[in-house]
């Protein structure tokens, strides 16, 4: 089935960077839906169809079952950038700024993004059971006894080491973080990796940063920057692990556990203007 | 002498001093003032005999111009250098002469690529090729263009392939004779590669080697059904050239759909494959495949660089290549026989290669709807960034990147001129992988040394008589290593990530080192 006229695409190209190792799907492609309904929600072959494209593009960041993971929760039927078929349609063709959501313009076809649209709205489930836990009692946490804000940004405040989490009830799905919360170093962004350099004297200055192939760049927890040449110090490496206390498992009751979650997937940042 | 004869003296001057003449091209591993064609000789080893910079002397080097294009967009050049101007190409369409002892420009080369382009990786160029005052440069959206190597002016430019069909072109021409060999790009859109000649002189076709026989030809028979049709196999590197057995040496990129190897059951040929055509004709005198019915996007475009080895106390014609399936080859470019292959990263696909130059296959190791783990990933092992073979030291020289990727397929069908790969890939976030400046041995396929780096480097190689190998990498260092143990000697942090290959050439009789990095290009030479 052909579809015309139900999208607007300019400057399609894509880059897909084959020197690097992540074969990384760039473009500038924009291309935005004209309809706000999907073309095919009468199609009963559409969710299938988009079903074979989500597998293979969507499931490493969102799940087998669109449950989520590095990408939001698909299941839950509520979409952090609107929840007309046209505002999925505009996210799948042009990805979100600012996130990981890659754009797949060109990797697509207007009626094969109308597919996925069709397949995501099947994956909505809409007997969700509220969040178990207290909010309140997990912002308080959050801001006090679980020492979070040291190290992380809500709104403005907190310390600068660990990932912004203004708007992470949007980006992650609840299961992923819940993960992030019991075992910190089950998914680390790059960029907080642990970066550890060790001076000639001995002296041990761990943080996160950058490691190139000549020079290495540290913050520590204390705000702290450094900046070496690696051939001037006894050691420099670089490790694939969060400098997140992975104790909360231990520290914290169950019930204080769901708290902190329904705080952080209450994270939804400022409404982006559409 | 009257003045306007003086006059006129001065200007043919200048005009020999721009030509470059078949014979230079032939013996340009002894011209070390320039660099005549794409892998400095036709051989294709990026080695100069230049050795003012050397293992003592390299502390002192030291940038002396930058030139910034001003072109957004991957920087892979390889700048000729002659008659006292570098001559480079960018990203979408743009082209310099710049003034080699300033690095200003002398002239700018732009045309706008036309709208709605197909293309997996940008709209980057790898560089010119020279034949006497012109310059011959493929254009994004397939066109092969001579320009005027004096003022950038146009002589004729001629369509390879129809860009709406998802034909592009990127790889710098190679010069062969009076013909200007030249590849395509587009392997991700169901184009079906070819391998053209053009008259230098008047831009005519003159044969074309498809990398995908057609119905009734030869090799078909290797595709399921009419899978030929779509069948990939492009040619976006620039090959090799022995003028003794007057042969060219190219490569193929994998088939379509890159990932969903069903709907194409067979060996796929020609793709992932090093092709010997004749010079003159075109025809195929033999072909290696490297990796039979790819899924995986394992091109084989690495550089085909001729040396001759010993095997077994007999001396061999090799052509050797870094596959970007993990096995780095030595063939016999004289017959295109088998010598051995040897792991050069970590490989899951395949146990070895078998007396023939066969993969001997893991099952279970092609893509799936959930993701398969296999080593290396997408990118190779080494992809196309340009290798050196040093004589000096004898060993060859080429960067890896050491890890793994999930592969992922789906099902997908054929639209003219759209995405036809049925797949994508993924790293793995745990797994970050490393990179690696290799020193093989390419008479045994032994490692000399390594240098490893944080991550993979995008940089090519380049190798000279003063002991040094130079190599760019991600972060932007401009790296020097000791040829013979691969220690690291000096580093320069360029500012912009580097992708190309470092050049050496001599200006008033002093050695210089040029990169493309970031969007600018950067010399380097001793200072007091």
């Amino acid at each position: 089935m052909r579809i015309s006229l139900t999208a607007a695409c300019t400057g399609r190209y894509s880059l897909r960077l084959q020197h690097r190792w992540i074969a990384l799907i760039v473009t500038s492609a924009a291309c935005f839906a004209q309809t706000s309904q999907n073309p095919l929600a009468g199609d009963p072959n559409a969710a299938a169809g988009g079903g074979a494209a989500f597998r293979p593009y969507c499931t490493p960041c969102h799940g087998i079952r669109g449950e989520g993971g590095r990408g939001p929760d698909l299941t839950r039927g509520v979409y952090s950038a609107g929840d007309k078929d046209s505002d999925l349609f505009n996210v799948i063709a042009n990805g979100v700024p600012g996130t990981d959501m890659a754009a797949f313009a060109d990797q697509f076809r207007e009626e094969d993004i109308w597919r996925i649209v069709a397949f995501v709205r099947s994956l909505a489930r809409h007997d969700m059971a509220p969040m178990a836990g207290d909010r309140a009692a997990g912002e308080k946490l959050f801001w006090g006894k679980g020492g979070c804000s040291a190290c992380h940004v809500v709104n403005g405040k907190g310390g600068r080491l660990g990932p912004e989490l203004s708007r992470i009830g949007r980006e992650r799905s609840l299961a992923f973080l819940r993960e992030s919360v019991l075992t910190p170093s089950a998914d680390v962004q790059p960029e907080f990796a642990t970066i550890t350099a060790v001076k000639r004297d001995g002296t041990k200055i761990v943080g996160i940063g950058s490691l190139d192939n000549f020079t290495v760049q540290i913050t520590d927890a204390a705000g702290n920057y450094y900046s070496f040449e690696r051939s001037d110090l006894a050691s420099s490496t670089r490790e694939l692990k969060s400098l997140m206390p992975d104790e909360y498992g231990r520290s914290l009751t169950a019930a204080e556990i769901d708290g902190l979650l329904a705080y952080l997937v209450s994270l939804r940042g400022v409404e982006a203007a559409r | 002498m009257k003045p306007a004869a003086i006059s006129m003296t001065l200007l043919f001057a200048a005009f020999a001093a721009s030509t470059v003449t078949e014979q230079q091209l032939r013996e340009a591993q002894s011209d070390s003032a320039t660099w005549l064609t794409y892998g400095k000789n036709y051989l294709g080893w990026r080695y100069s005999e230049l050795a003012e910079i050397n293992t003592r002397t390299i502390s002192r080097l030291a940038p002396r111009w930058i030139h910034q294009t001003g072109a957004s967009g991957s920087h892979e050049t390889t700048p000729l250098v002659f008659a006292g101007r570098m001559f480079l190409t960018g990203p979408s369409n743009n082209a310099w002469a710049l003034d080699l002892l300033t690095g200003k420009e002398v002239w700018h080369y732009h045309k706008a690529p036309p709208a709605g382009l197909s293309m997996c990786c940008g709209e980057q160029n790898r560089g010119f090729a020279a034949l006497d005052d012109k310059l011959f440069k493929v254009n994004i959206e397939a066109t092969l263009v001579a320009l005027d190597a004096r003022s950038g002016t146009v002589l004729w430019e001629r369509p390879m392939a129809d860009y709406k069909k998802g034909y592009t072109a990127t790889g710098a021409p190679l010069i062969v004779k009076n013909k200007v060999i030249a590849g395509m790009a587009g392997a991700e859109f169901g184009t079906r590669g070819f391998i053209d000649a053009y008259d230098a002189s008047t831009g005519e076709r003159v044969w074309r080697f498809n990398t995908i026989p057609a119905k009734g030809e030869p090799g078909v028979e290797t595709w399921a059904g009419d899978s030929w049709q779509h069948g990939g196999g492009s040619t976006w590197v620039t090959g090799t050239y022995d003028p003794e057995l007057n042969l060219i040496y190219w490569t193929t990129a994998n088939p379509g759909p890159g990932m969903d190897g069903d709907v194409r059951a067979g060996d796929n040929l020609y793709t992932n494959s090093l092709v010997a055509l004749e010079a003159d004709t075109g025809k195929l005198k033999w072909y290696f495949q490297f990796t039979p019915h790819d899924t995986h996007d394992w091109d084989a475009v690495e550089d085909p660089v001729l040396i001759d080895i010993v095997r077994q106390g007999r001396k061999v014609k090799a052509v050797v290549q870094a596959n970007r399936n993990g096995f780095f080859y030595a063939l016999d470019r004289t017959n295109g026989q088998f010598l051995f292959a040897s792991p050069y990263t970590k490989i899951t696909w395949a146990t070895g290669i078998d007396a023939n130059g066969r993969p001997i296959v893991v099952p279970g190791m092609d893509p799936t709807e959930t993701g398969t783990k296999v080593c290396p990933g997408l990118g190779g092992g080494h992809t196309w960034h340009p290798t050196s073979y040093s004589p000096q030291t004898q060993l060859f020289y080429f960067n890896s990147a050491d890890g793994c990727q999930l592969f992922y397929r789906n099902k997908q069908e054929f639209h003219e001129g759209q995405w036809y790969q049925a797949s994508t890939e993924a790293a793995i976030p745990s797994e970050p992988p490393t990179g690696t400046v290799l020193a093989m041995d390419p008479t045994s396929g032994n490692p000399r040394w390594r240098f490893e780096m944080v991550s993979p480097s995008p940089g090519g190689m380049l190798s000279t008589a003063g002991g040094l190998v130079f190599t760019g990498d991600g972060e932007g260092y401009l790296i020097a290593l000791d040829a013979n143990t691969g220690k690291p000697l000096w580093h320069f942090q360029t500012g912009g990530e580097i992708i190309a290959p470092p050049i050496t050439y001599s200006l008033n009789g002093k050695q210089q080192i040029a990169i493309a990095a970031g969007t600018s290009i950067v010399t380097f030479a001793l200072t007091p």
